[in-house]
């Protein structure tokens, strides 16, 4: 099924390898550069910046030739609008599957070919059948598989998921009221049910192609089974579907069980996470924490903003702090000391560009509209609570 | 996938790439289970800051009128001390190479204190107007300290605070959101000039401090700011309607792109070497729609639309050509 030769793939996990063990100094840079010359991989870009680059420029190719399709397309009248999508998702598994032979791999030009077919693929099913969700849905969900499987595509994988996710929706919108009423439920089990298959399939795994991407199917189950019953989800998406009211003084049905369920899943995560040392598992846990805490904001302001923030930050300070402390001097299992293998330094990068965008000076040559802004962002730090 | 890793290294060591010591090595520390969680405390000590001077910043801004002005700047100005106190009595004094504090907290009370100071002077100036209406004061003050703070304890946000405020003394606002916003270049060609300026300035006070070897680390940083702030300037004025100032414009371009093109492969930058190219091409497209935007085409749209993809793949394997050469230039 994998278009790409075995013999690249294992050489892409070696040189991988390679490269880890010399970032964390275990092999010389000679012997690095050796290793990489021995064992041919694919043309493929690390850099992000240039993995988008490349991302925009094939999307750009990809709207060209479909233009000039477009163009010769035009005169052959009503037909055409009906068909040109099929023809536009032909158009990206060819490119697909010419950028896979030529041995591009998470390249950007590769993401743009294969991301398009599974738009047009989307399009065309929705033209041809009026809008019909689940049935796109199941579509893309199955060209997104064939991607993934075929070309070894994380975001197909990504799109997969979300796509299963959707179809599921829509499902159980065709039962109407009853549907709409155990959605919450349903998409708990069906989450929890293949978080366990998938952890099954990984364990199971003798090769490590597939991977990457059943991973990234676990990591979804995690994020949706914590979503699917959180109080907010919940009550908003009620309103949203079922057109239900919350009354004053009233609440929506279950409700204790979907508040506990709010803040015992994070809890359950970052305990769990920690036993088992799973990094992915723990970021999740945070921002599920994250999100927690903004859900009984959203719905009880038991402090005001200013003096939850300040507060907010006090607390944040102290645990990392002791936490620190505590890990400090620890040599293995959980420590604060780098690791030399697992480096997760992207954040801490990240951390440049929220400091110039959160607490970047502004100049203050229009007095008449807010002398306020100049003198540190704090000022306008308010907007951004949501995120946190 | 810590089995596959495993794996790898052992098919490393099967291949004879690696040396039986430095499989032994791998393994033995691999076996130590080691968990960090480096980055992620530091992320919440960043956090922390983050939020608690947001929360001060609204605190002070909702109750400008309320809680005696007194009170609130003692109070602020006692944070401050304490901060400050800790960090010098901490730090290992000014240095001309990279330094880091012993203890990682230090480097977040740093950023802590300097955010609170810039609170403070704005404060203080919206109050009581030290600085009168020199508004570019206030402004000046707390970059001079946020410079002095970077440089001491050698603390890169600080840095990035501190090229803000210089450009926000000049008049201009280079926080990310804003630059690519690019409102501030189509409202005057003047600011578009000083613009220019605070980018070559920048680039000479790196060249100078590389030449001085004073904190070369933070080199990159000034050049990122330079690379974005002259590009963006020169793109906007590109589209302006007399000829002889866009033409000037293309000109700058022309050199900025030159200048870090090699100043990337100098410093072995990916990111400044892509975003060159990023806007080299934006502003050479730009320039050939200017070229031709005086032709009447409309007879021949159609052709172009033909030469469209052609055009694109040239334009993708031109890029290819480049990364490719970059990498190459980079290992050595």
């Amino acid at each position: 099924m994998i278009v790409y030769d075995k013999q690249i793939l294992n050489n892409t996990a070696l040189v991988d390898e390679a490269n880890t063990l010399y970032k964390g100094g275990f092999i010389s840079k000679e012997q690095k550069k050796f290793i990489k010359k021995e064992l041919p991989v694919f043309k493929s870009q690390d850099n992000i910046l240039v993995r988008i680059g490349f991302f925009l420029l094939g999307s750009l190719l990809f709207g060209s030739i479909c233009g000039a399709i477009s163009v010769l397309g035009i005169s052959a009248e009503h037909i055409f609008e009906e068909i040109c999508c099929y023809i536009f998702a032909a158009v990206g598994f060819v490119g697909a599957e010419l950028s896979a032979k030529q041995n591009f791999h998470n390249h950007g030009l590769d993401d743009a070919f294969i991301l398009g077919a599974l738009l047009n693929i989307g399009f065309a099913i929705g033209i041809t059948t009026e809008g019909y969700e689940m049935v796109i849905a199941f579509f893309v969900a199955a060209g997104a598989l064939f991607m993934f499987l075929r070309y070894l595509h994380l975001l197909s994988m990504l799109m997969f998921c979300l796509a299963v996710t959707a179809f599921l929706f829509y499902g159980m919108f065709e039962f109407g009221y009853i549907g709409k009423t155990i959605l919450p439920f349903t998409a708990m089990i069906f989450a929890a049910v293949f978080y366990f298959i998938t952890k099954k399939f990984i364990n199971n795994l003798k090769e490590s192609y597939y991977y990457n991407g059943l991973l990234l199917a676990n990591s979804f189950c995690l994020v949706l089974f914590y979503l699917s019953c959180n109080y907010l989800v919940v009550r908003e998406l009620s309103e949203e579907l079922l057109g239900t009211e919350v009354e004053p003084g009233k609440d929506i049905p279950f409700a204790y069980f979907f508040y506990g369920f709010t803040f015992i899943v994070p809890i359950v995560y970052l305990v769990q996470a920690l036993k088992v040392k799973d990094r992915i598992m723990l970021w999740i846990s945070f921002l599920a924490i994250a999100f927690s805490i903004y859900t009984v904001r959203f719905y009880y302001a038991v402090l005001p903003i200013e003096v939850a923030l300040t507060l907010g930050g006090l607390v944040l300070f102290a645990v990392a702090y002791f936490s620190i402390k505590r890990l400090k001097e620890k040599e293995s299992g959980l420590t604060f000391k780098p690791d030399r293998i697992n480096h997760s330094d992207a954040i801490l990068n990240a951390e440049a560009l929220l400091v110039a965008s959160t607490f970047g000076m502004k100049p203050e040559v229009k007095p008449q509209a807010s002398p306020m802004e100049f003198g540190g962002g704090g000022f306008s730090g308010g907007g951004s609570d949501g995120s946190f | 996938m810590k089995k596959f890793d495993e794996q790898s290294t052992l098919s490393l060591y099967e291949k004879g790439l690696i040396t039986e010591n430095q499989f032994e090595e791998v393994k033995a520390y691999r076996s130590l289970n080691i968990f960090s969680v480096n980055a992620e405390l530091k992320f919440f000590l960043y956090l922390s800051v983050l939020l608690f001077t947001s929360g001060i910043g609204i605190l002070i801004y909702e109750n400008i009128d309320t809680i005696g002005h007194i009170a609130i700047l003692s109070i602020l100005l006692l944070i401050i001390a304490v901060c400050f106190y800790y960090c010098f009595k901490n730090s290992k004094g000014f240095q001309k190479e990279e330094t880091t504090f012993e203890h990682p907290v230090l480097e977040y009370l740093v950023l802590l204190a300097n955010i609170l100071t810039c609170i403070f002077i704005g404060y203080l100036q919206f109050q009581y107007k030290p600085f009168g209406e020199h508004y570019g004061l206030a402004t000046l003050v707390p970059t001079v300290v946020s410079f002095f703070c970077a440089y001491y304890f050698d603390n890169k946000s600080v840095l990035i605070i501190a090229v803000t405020g210089l450009a926000a003394y000049i008049g201009l606002s280079v926080t990310p959101q804003d630059l690519l916003n690019g409102n501030d270049f189509y409202a005057s060609e003047s600011l578009s000039y000083s613009a220019v300026m605070l980018g070559v300035l920048l680039i000479v006070w790196t060249i100078y401090s590389n030449r001085i070897s004073l904190k070369t680390h933070f080199s990159l940083i000034f050049l990122t700011f330079a690379l974005h702030i002259i590009s963006i300037a020169v793109i906007s004025n590109l589209l302006h309607h007399y000829i002889l100032i866009w033409l000037i414009f293309a000109g700058v371009l022309i050199g900025s792109t030159f200048y870090f093109y090699k100043v990337s492969y100098e410093f072995k930058a990916m990111s400044i070497y892509v975003f060159m190219i990023v806007y080299g091409y934006v502003g050479i497209n730009i320039l050939i729609f200017r070229i031709f935007e005086n032709v009447d085409f409309s007879n021949i749209w159609e052709l172009f639309i033909f030469l469209l993809p052609a055009y694109f793949i040239g334009s993708i394997i031109m890029f290819i050509k480049l990364i490719k050469n970059f990498h190459k230039e980079i290992a050595e």
